[in-house]
């Protein structure tokens, strides 16, 4: 009957809707940061950390810099993003936050490690990452969003979130 | 001896640092909702937590759902969600019952907005129409089903229904919309959003709105009726420094409106309300401290149209009200949290019409609750509150006096509890099982009312109606046990719940003789009062289904509720007028459908299913008219919005309720009208 193709085409509209996403969830990490206390206000620059000869890292690079696009509005905060490469981590110096692409495992250690010398907020959709206290967040966005917030990770860049977001979250 | 106590109770909510609500007003529920991609609350626990993880039964109607949906005001809102009775007795008043219990001035269910009671405790009810609040403004509304007096005190003690307004954001907006409809409908409300400073946001509210009164049928004892009247302005500043929140409000309701009284009676009502808040909250790395406090004054005339209860003159009532709340809230690990929290009120009412110039009380409350991660499956939680309460009276004493005034210095104390436990049975699977106890306050006018009656010669007596400061709150204890699962992306939840209430307060309408009084002062009076008619149980079943198809989302639910009661009326000419079994529809159906291809067009139709009841009314019989029990006839009615974007932040809309004119859809024995409205909703 008819009803079948109409099934079909819904379910394909629904697995559209959620997909189970590798990438970095921007509307999320970019909210994320207005939870940071003092939350930042105005324009605020965002690193991407990229390896450019890695073809996850960069699509999940040019994902997240179609998202943002001219910039993003989230609560005070304009927020515009810049790539820096894992290879010239020193980069990272005058950033609040970083987005850290996925593929970089390899990298984990440098960057954290960049990230605590200039206090920086990584932030990552590898969960390897935070579990490592690599990173200081890690969101998964499939049909429930899960985010993750290594406490000895933020505490080596010296970011503090408000109690309410805390809550809410998974703290390790 | 009550000065002491307030200046004891005052110093001491001051100094301390709970209050669910006070901690609530810190949170940004918009961007946690936002982060977390569902609806947030801190009205379960204190803490903020997903809906989907919540340790009790919760609706969480979003700003976007109120949006979209063809009700007109709050109550109708609630009233297409399982477990949740809406009786619309006249065009402006509206009682919300949880779980059974339907009576006109339903004084079981504790309403808040940003935290601040607009459930009114001269009469014990809440004035739909004098919330205060445009719904243009509202962020979500939140209603918990079952007793939750150890989380907010006296009154909840069959749910709480919390309103949350939107915070001042950082861009400046302005939110309108313009409708009017047929039975003389017309309303406007306008909310600004200015930011000051980059710390510091304003906002303005106000909204009016004017509609006819429904037609009353020959068989009820009309009054004469005015146009439905509801105003509002309201304004606040929010301020931030850091961890630091501060929010300074106040505002300024009218409502206007025929209603039921307790006693049944049709009486013309004028309420005037005035309130001041503030609060302020800090964070820390260990949770958060939050205080907060507000004074409400209300002025409400009764029988506006001259006379009431066959009396010719009215009645005036003035009440205020003064809270302070103080409360911390820990964390202990990464996911267990402790609240304390310490609250004081005090509250009295002036009247024309009762035992004394003040008769007034003064609470002090102290609360804590757990919440606890035993392992990644299982949550527990328990509250546990003590309210202490001292009565007093002051000023000149109405003769002849019914009863001593030494009875109204007296103390009394309630402890109250909550414990849940929470599994999850897999990625989207739980079960909840949960209960309380609650309390209901006698209201100010159970407590003080004192009105004299002249009986028709040749009686040599006279009649007072009184109130009673010996009777006791009204317990509630409840029981429920839940599962939810997503399933095929379908949401569904199935609930079983449990109620009993002791001591239900009864209005002295025609009460039995071995309740009634004959006092020697020294002349005969017959004293008649506010009484405990006597116990009931309600127990039933909520079933609710929701999903998402491309661009349709639906949700359907049915509720199943029966009532066993035994409230004895000892003879008595009328029935009492407490009589849940009778009131409360047994069976409820609502099915809704919404479409937004979040393009141009946006539709929503609901279909509500209520089976038969009674209602009581007086009737106007010869030579006294008398209280009766009127069939309301079950009822499917239709509501429905259509709406069409004109730009982004432009609609023009249409929407009705009662489109199929179905006259027990208002659960009222007056008839249900049908009411459809167009107009224009802009945001810039």
């Amino acid at each position: 009957m008819r009803i079948a193709p109409i099934l079909r085409a819904a379910t394909l509209i629904l697995a559209c809707a959620a997909p189970l996403r590798a990438e970095l969830s921007v509307p999320i990490a970019t909210r994320v940061l207005t939870f940071l206390l003092p939350a930042p206000r105005g324009p605020t620059q965002v690193a991407i950390v990229v390896a450019p000869d890695n073809a996850a890292s960069l699509a999940d690079a040019v994902a997240i810099e179609r998202a943002v696009g001219g910039g993003v509005a989230v609560g005070g905060a304009l927020v515009r993003t810049r790539r820096v490469p894992v290879t010239a981590l020193e980069g990272l110096r005058g950033y609040r936050a970083a987005f850290v692409t996925a593929g970089l495992r390899g990298a984990h250690d440098d960057i954290a490690a960049a990230a605590r010398r200039h206090a920086v907020v990584t932030i990552t959709s590898d969960p390897a990452c935070v579990q490592a206290a690599r990173c200081v967040v890690g969101i998964t966005s499939g049909t429930r969003v899960q985010i993750t917030v290594n406490r000895v990770a933020a505490r080596a860049v010296h970011a503090r979130f408000g109690s309410a977001f805390l809550m809410l979250v998974k703290e390790i | 001896m009550h000065t002491v106590c307030t200046a004891i109770a005052t110093a001491v909510a001051g100094l301390l640092a709970s209050c669910v609500t006070a901690y609530a007003q810190a949170i940004d529920y918009s961007a946690l909702q936002d982060v977390i991609g569902e609806p947030v609350t801190t009205s379960v626990t204190g803490k903020p937590q997903r809906v989907s993880e919540l340790p009790g039964s919760m609706i969480v109607i979003t700003a976007e759902q109120i949006a979209r949906s063809p009700a007109r005001d709050v109550p109708s809102l609630l009233k297409t969600y399982a477990g949740i009775d809406v009786n619309r007795w006249t065009a402006g008043q509206s009682d919300v019952a949880v779980r059974g219990g339907v009576q006109t001035y339903n004084a079981r269910l504790l309403v808040l907005v940003d935290g601040r009671q607009v459930y009114l405790d001269h009469y014990g009810m809440t004035n739909w129409n004098l919330l205060g609040v445009a719904s243009e403004d509202i962020q979500q509304i939140e209603l918990l089903r079952g007793p939750a007096s150890a989380l907010y005190g006296f009154n909840a003690s069959t749910g709480v229904v919390n309103i949350i307004t939107r915070r001042p954001g950082d861009t400046t907006a302005l939110r309108t919309e313009a409708s009017a409809g047929n039975h003389g409908m017309n309303r406007v409300a306008a909310s600004l959003y200015v930011p000051v400073t980059d710390r510091v946001g304003a906002k303005v509210t106000a909204s009016r709105l004017r509609e006819d009164e429904r037609r009353v049928p020959a068989t009820i004892l009309d009054r004469p009726r005015f146009t439905v009247a509801a105003d509002h302005v309201a304004a606040a500043l929010d301020a931030a420094s850091g961890a630091t929140t501060a929010t300074l409000g106040g505002g300024y309701d009218l409502s206007r409106q025929v209603e039921f009284l307790p006693t049944q009676l049709l009486s013309n009502q004028l309420y005037r309300s005035y309130n001041l808040r503030a609060g302020m909250t800090h964070d820390t790395e260990w949770g958060g401290l939050a205080f907060s406090g507000f004074v409400d004054w209300l002025d409400a005339d009764y029988g506006t149209d001259g006379s009431i209860g066959g009396l010719a003159r009215g009645l005036t009532l003035s009440n205020r009200i003064m809270v302070g709340k103080a409360a911390g809230l820990y964390r202990l690990g990464a996911d267990d949290t402790l609240r304390l929290g310490f609250e004081f009120r005090n509250n009295h009412l002036a009247s024309n019409a009762q035992y004394a110039d003040i008769v007034g009380y003064n609470v002090a409350s102290a609360n804590a609750m757990v919440d606890l991660h035993p392992t990644g499956r299982m949550t527990t939680t328990a509250a546990v509150r003590l309210d202490q309460l001292w009565l007093y009276q002051s000023g000149a004493i109405a003769r002849p006096a019914v009863d001593d005034p030494a009875s109204y210095r007296q103390a009394f104390h309630r402890v109250s509890f909550n414990a849940a436990v929470l599994v999850r049975t897999g990625i989207e699977g739980q079960l909840r099982i949960n209960g309380g106890l609650g309390y209901q306050l006698p209201s100010l006018t159970n407590y003080a009312f004192r009105l004299e009656v002249a009986l028709p010669e040749p009686l040599p007596a006279s009649l007072i109606v009184a109130g009673s400061p010996n009777i006791r709150p009204t317990g509630t204890w409840s029981a429920e046990i839940g599962y939810s699962d997503r399933r095929g992306g379908i949401r569904g939840e199935a609930t079983a719940f449990y109620a009993h209430t002791n001591g239900a307060i009864a209005p002295p309408s025609e009460v039995p003789s071995e309740l009634t009084e004959v006092q020697f002062l020294p002349g005969p009076v017959i004293v008649e009062r506010y009484y405990a008619a006597g116990d009931y149980t309600t127990f039933g079943t909520e079933l609710t289904l929701s999903g998402r198809l491309a661009l349709l989302d639906w949700r359907a639910n049915y509720t199943w509720t029966t009532t066993r009661s035994d409230l004895d009326n000892r003879n008595a000419l009328s029935p009492i007028l407490v009589q849940p079994a009778l009131t409360t529809p047994t069976h409820k159906v609502n099915v809704q459908l919404g479409y937004d291809g979040g393009a141009r067009w946006l539709a929503t139709g609901i279909l509500r299913y209520t089976s038969a009841t009674q209602q009581f009314a007086l009737a106007p019989e010869v030579p006294l008219a008398v209280v009766k029990l009127f069939h309301v006839a079950d009822a499917i009615a239709l509501d429905a919005r259509l709406g069409f974007r004109l730009s982004r932040g432009i609609e023009v809309f249409v929407a009705g309720e009662n489109l199929t004119l179905a006259g027990g859809a208002a659960v009222s024995p007056i008839p249900a009208d049908r009411r459809v409205r167009g107009g224009l909703r802009a945001t810039f």
